[in-house]
């Protein structure tokens, strides 16, 4: 996995980034922070915060220029926040005493500030603490410079002076009286390590250095108006801050350049989206200045900028509390260990792979993709834990094999001759299909194998519409398309997969497929691009309905689109165009059509992380008062399942009496198997005429109660397991026994995994006790 | 891992209808080999392995080595 490239993937991800306040505030101030202080009601931590990134704070608080509130998006939704007025309101209520700063030994080097502005007083405050000796040249006979102008309203002189004193106070040697020359200058430079000049005047010209501040190649550095070409004062102590670190980096003999790209202002890339957010106008204060409760208020209309558009859309990236940029670094460190666990291992299983981060990121960040990547390298480097998808492929594998797996071309015109008689060769579509068979096969129905084990009744219904409905043969092709393989990252099982289905694609001279589960669509879509595809939901509403029942009572339905629908809006809309042709009223849920969520099987995840999905399910459920609609059966049977009334969209077309197919229970692991078995052995019967076994009579009969059955699911324990485990038992007595109570306690390894079960015989009933399984291996002696 | 034989005194072994014993047994899973004392038929050697090792201490050593 090219790991580089994954990293800059995550960093674009703007999570992180400030918000374009902050990056416009040329001294950073952390303003989410200050304001959510605020609003909290506590301006001593509001106070620290402005302590901590603002020279002269109790200064620049009352007289700050605010470039930071122009770039304030709540402009568009009422008003810029008023974030200097809040500033002066923590002043008020949350100043604090300085700490006592033992003052650092001044054996760094000699500086000379000249001008005692705030830029220059910034310069040498700064230096002065990391260590600098630093000599104040200032022209007048008191510090401050054009501070003086602003005191006023908002700058008491009490308060500049006591700020002023502190300079003097540090023990930075001030030289009042000096007006500094060309050639003072010049002398100053060779009688220093380095000269800040913030005089706010000169008398020529001087290349400054935007970014390092340095003036030429010599150890002068400029800020201040010099620089700023305006009367701002944040743009002024910030310059002198900037040239300070400047003065640093030349004195310690380290590049001017490096990593300063965000040091001034910068555009940030995090671009927040307010279209949705309710316009709330500005508080005005009405004192001098904002009350504590004005205050809060204020803070409270703060969007607190941060991208989370992904985050909000995922159950799974809330759960684990992960941005795409922490996500990816997870996934690195854990591709990069040698020796040590993974414990991202089961987070990387947990995501459904649905799609929806990407579609929510305006940079496009896919983690679907980067998830899918990371899986299939987990494989290839043997780091993939088995027990995460085990049963999924072991059901995989059933789905492929003779129990389920039939390919069939319609039943030829020679063979059905039987079926030629009025009335029904006139009534019946199926039977005018087959007697139009042309033994070319144009269309092969490939339902999936979810749906036959979901609604096995319906198979042969629909296959009779098609028969009856499509210009052409339609055949049949039972079997899995690989989708577990494809979220396992089992390219190898895929491959096998695909070529399996090329080559009945190629013997059946290269049919249309007709699919019915969007996951199939998806898979073909992606590994099978040279096969031409359908969906039955399409054909339903290009061909017409097969019952045109229209409903009696209104009845409002939310669809739950199918997470693999995503890119697909002709069947989203389809889908639509059938229920409302039926009769149906639709509340659209907010996260639809391209924007919908998964229902917790995508990628496996029902079976690597049960609870993660209960949680896809839990959240998805809540989301409308409506029953919903679906139309993959997962996502109907996790759904009711979760206790949700939901349809299916089969449930609409082919409606069962005396049955409320809102409420139709899931089939069970072991009932899904029996089930597409009998949808073979229907087929192969009622359709084909051929002779077929029943199913195998030689099982036991089991009586197991429900709560077993709860546990056989929650464990993925299949009847066919306890039917060996018992057989094995039965026949070798190679079991323990309860004297106590009768019970037995049996156990059999069936490929890697041993189960056991406890049971009691009653007459030719076996009572199942109790049901579980490891993978850890004994070594029988 | 472990058992205590008082706990699954009531169990025995069919076959060999004996008591069972505890003794070293090994068990092995992926790159991990352990000898673990475990709950045996004297006479078979057929190891009882009971519910809560099963979903308790084992699964927390397979799903340990799973990450390795």
């Amino acid at each position: 996995m090219n790991l580089d490239k994954l990293l800059e993937t995550g960093d674009r991800c703007i999570f992180l980034e400030p918000p374009t306040c902050t990056a416009h505030c040329p001294v950073h101030l952390e303003i989410i922070a200050f304001i959510s202080e605020i609003e909290k009601g506590d301006f001593q931590k509001a106070y620290k915060l402005m302590e901590k990134k603002i020279p002269f704070h109790r200064i620049i608080g009352r007289i700050c220029d605010h470039p930071c509130e122009s770039f304030c998006v709540r402009q568009e939704a009422g008003g810029t926040i008023s974030i200097s007025e809040l500033e002066k309101a923590v002043l008020e209520y949350g100043a604090a005493k300085p700490k006592k700063v033992w003052p650092v030994p001044k054996k760094k080097g000699k500086i000379a500030v000249v001008g005692s502005g705030l830029s220059g007083l910034t310069a040498a405050v700064d230096l002065d603490k990391k260590g600098y000796e630093i000599v104040l040249y200032e022209k007048s006979e008191r510090l401050g410079g054009r501070l003086w102008e602003h005191v006023g309203e908002s700058l008491q002189e009490e308060t500049l002076l006591e700020e002023l004193k502190q300079v003097k106070d540090k023990g930075i040697h001030i030289q009042f009286g000096q007006t500094i020359d060309e050639q003072r200058l010049s002398d100053l430079g060779a009688e220093y390590d380095a000269v800040y000049l913030g005089s706010g005047e000169w008398h020529q010209h001087l290349e400054i250095d935007p970014i390092t501040f340095q003036v030429g190649q010599a150890n002068l550095f400029a800020g201040g108006k010099l620089v700023t070409q305006s009367d701002s004062v944040i743009f002024s102590a910030s310059s002198g801050r900037r040239a300070a670190l400047s003065i640093e980096r030349f004195l310690s003999k380290v590049s001017l350049t490096d990593s300063r790209e965000r040091e001034g202002v910068f555009e940030t890339p995090l671009k927040q989206d307010v279209s949705a957010t309710t316009a709330l106008p500005r508080l005005e204060k009405r004192g001098a200045v904002y009350s504590r409760e004005e205050a809060a208020a204020e803070a409270k209309r703060c969007i607190k900028c941060q991208c989370r558009k992904c985050i909000d859309g995922c159950n799974h990236l809330r759960k684990y509390d992960m941005s795409p940029y922490a996500y990816i670094r997870q996934i690195n460190h854990s591709e990069r260990i040698i020796l040590g666990t993974h414990y991202a291992n089961k987070m990387i299983n947990s995501c459904t792979e649905c799609g929806l981060c990407e579609e929510e990121c305006f940079l496009d960040i896919s983690m679907k993709d980067v998830i899918q990547e990371t899986r299939e390298s987990m494989v290839e480097r043997n780091k993939m834990p088995v027990s995460a998808h085990d049963f999924a492929l072991k059901d995989m594998a059933f789905s492929n094999s003779e129990q389920f797996s039939l390919v069939r071309r319609q039943p030829s015109k020679e063979a059905s001759k039987d079926l030629f008689y009025y009335p029904l060769i006139s009534f019946s579509d199926y039977v005018k299909g087959l007697y139009n068979g042309t033994g070319k096969t144009e269309f092969l129905f490939y339902p999936g194998c979810q749906l036959p084990a979901s609604y096995p009744d319906d198979v042969k219904s629909i296959y009779e519409y098609l028969v009856g409905h499509m210009k052409g043969d339609v055949g049949i092709y039972l079997g899995c398309c690989g989708a577990p393989a494809d979220w396992a990252g089992r390219q190898d099982l895929m491959g096998e997969n695909i070529a399996a289905i090329k080559k009945v694609w190629e013997e059946m001279e290269r049919p249309v497929f007709i699919l019915a589960c969007s996951s199939c669509i998806r898979i073909f879509e992606k590994y099978l691009p040279e096969i031409k595809i359908q969906s039955l939901w399409d054909i339903y509403i290009e061909k017409g309905l097969p019952n045109k029942n229209w409903i009696k009572t209104p009845q409002t339905l939310s669809i739950h689109d199918a997470c693999a629908t995503r890119e697909n809006r002709e069947l989203q809309e389809n889908i639509r165009k059938i229920a409302e042709s039926l009769g149906y009223t639709i509340d659209e849920l907010s996260y639809s059509k391209e924007k919908t969520k998964c229902c917790g099987y995508g990628g496996l995840v029902y079976y690597a992380n049960r609870e993660q999905a209960d949680g896809f399910v839990a959240e998805r459920i809540e989301e409308s008062p409506h029953d919903l609609l679906v139309y993959c059966t997962m996502c109907k049977d996790l759904f009711v399942s979760g206790g949700k009334r939901t349809y299916h969209i089969l449930d609409l077309l082919y409606p069962k009496e005396n049955e409320d197919g809102a409420v139709r229970k899931m089939p069970t692991f072991s009932e899904r198997h029996q089930n597409r078995s009998r949808v073979k052995r229907l087929l192969r019967k009622e359709i084909w005429n051929e002779e077929v076994d029943e199913a195998a009579a030689d099982d036991y009969e089991l009586v197991i109660p429900e709560t077993v059955q709860k546990e056989m699911e929650n464990r993925y324990i299949l009847l066919e397991n306890i039917q060996a485990v018992l057989k094995n038992a039965e026949s070798s007595r190679k079991r323990f026994y309860n004297p106590q109570n009768g019970d037995y306690l049996a156990c059999l390894k069936i490929e890697h995994v041993t189960f056991w079960v406890q049971y009691a015989r009653e007459a030719e009933k076996f009572l199942i006790r109790n049901v579980y399984s490891h993978r850890m291996e004994i070594v029988e002696e | 891992m472990y058992q205590k034989k008082e706990d699954y005194q009531a169990w025995i072994c069919d076959k060999c209808q004996q008591e069972l014993e505890l003794s070293k047994v090994k068990v092995h899973y992926l790159e991990g080999e352990f000898e673990v004392e475990l709950l045996n038929c004297p006479t078979c050697h057929q190891v009882f392995v009971n519910e809560s090792l099963a979903l308790g201490k084992m699964l927390e050593v397979e799903q340990g080595l799973e990450d390795k």
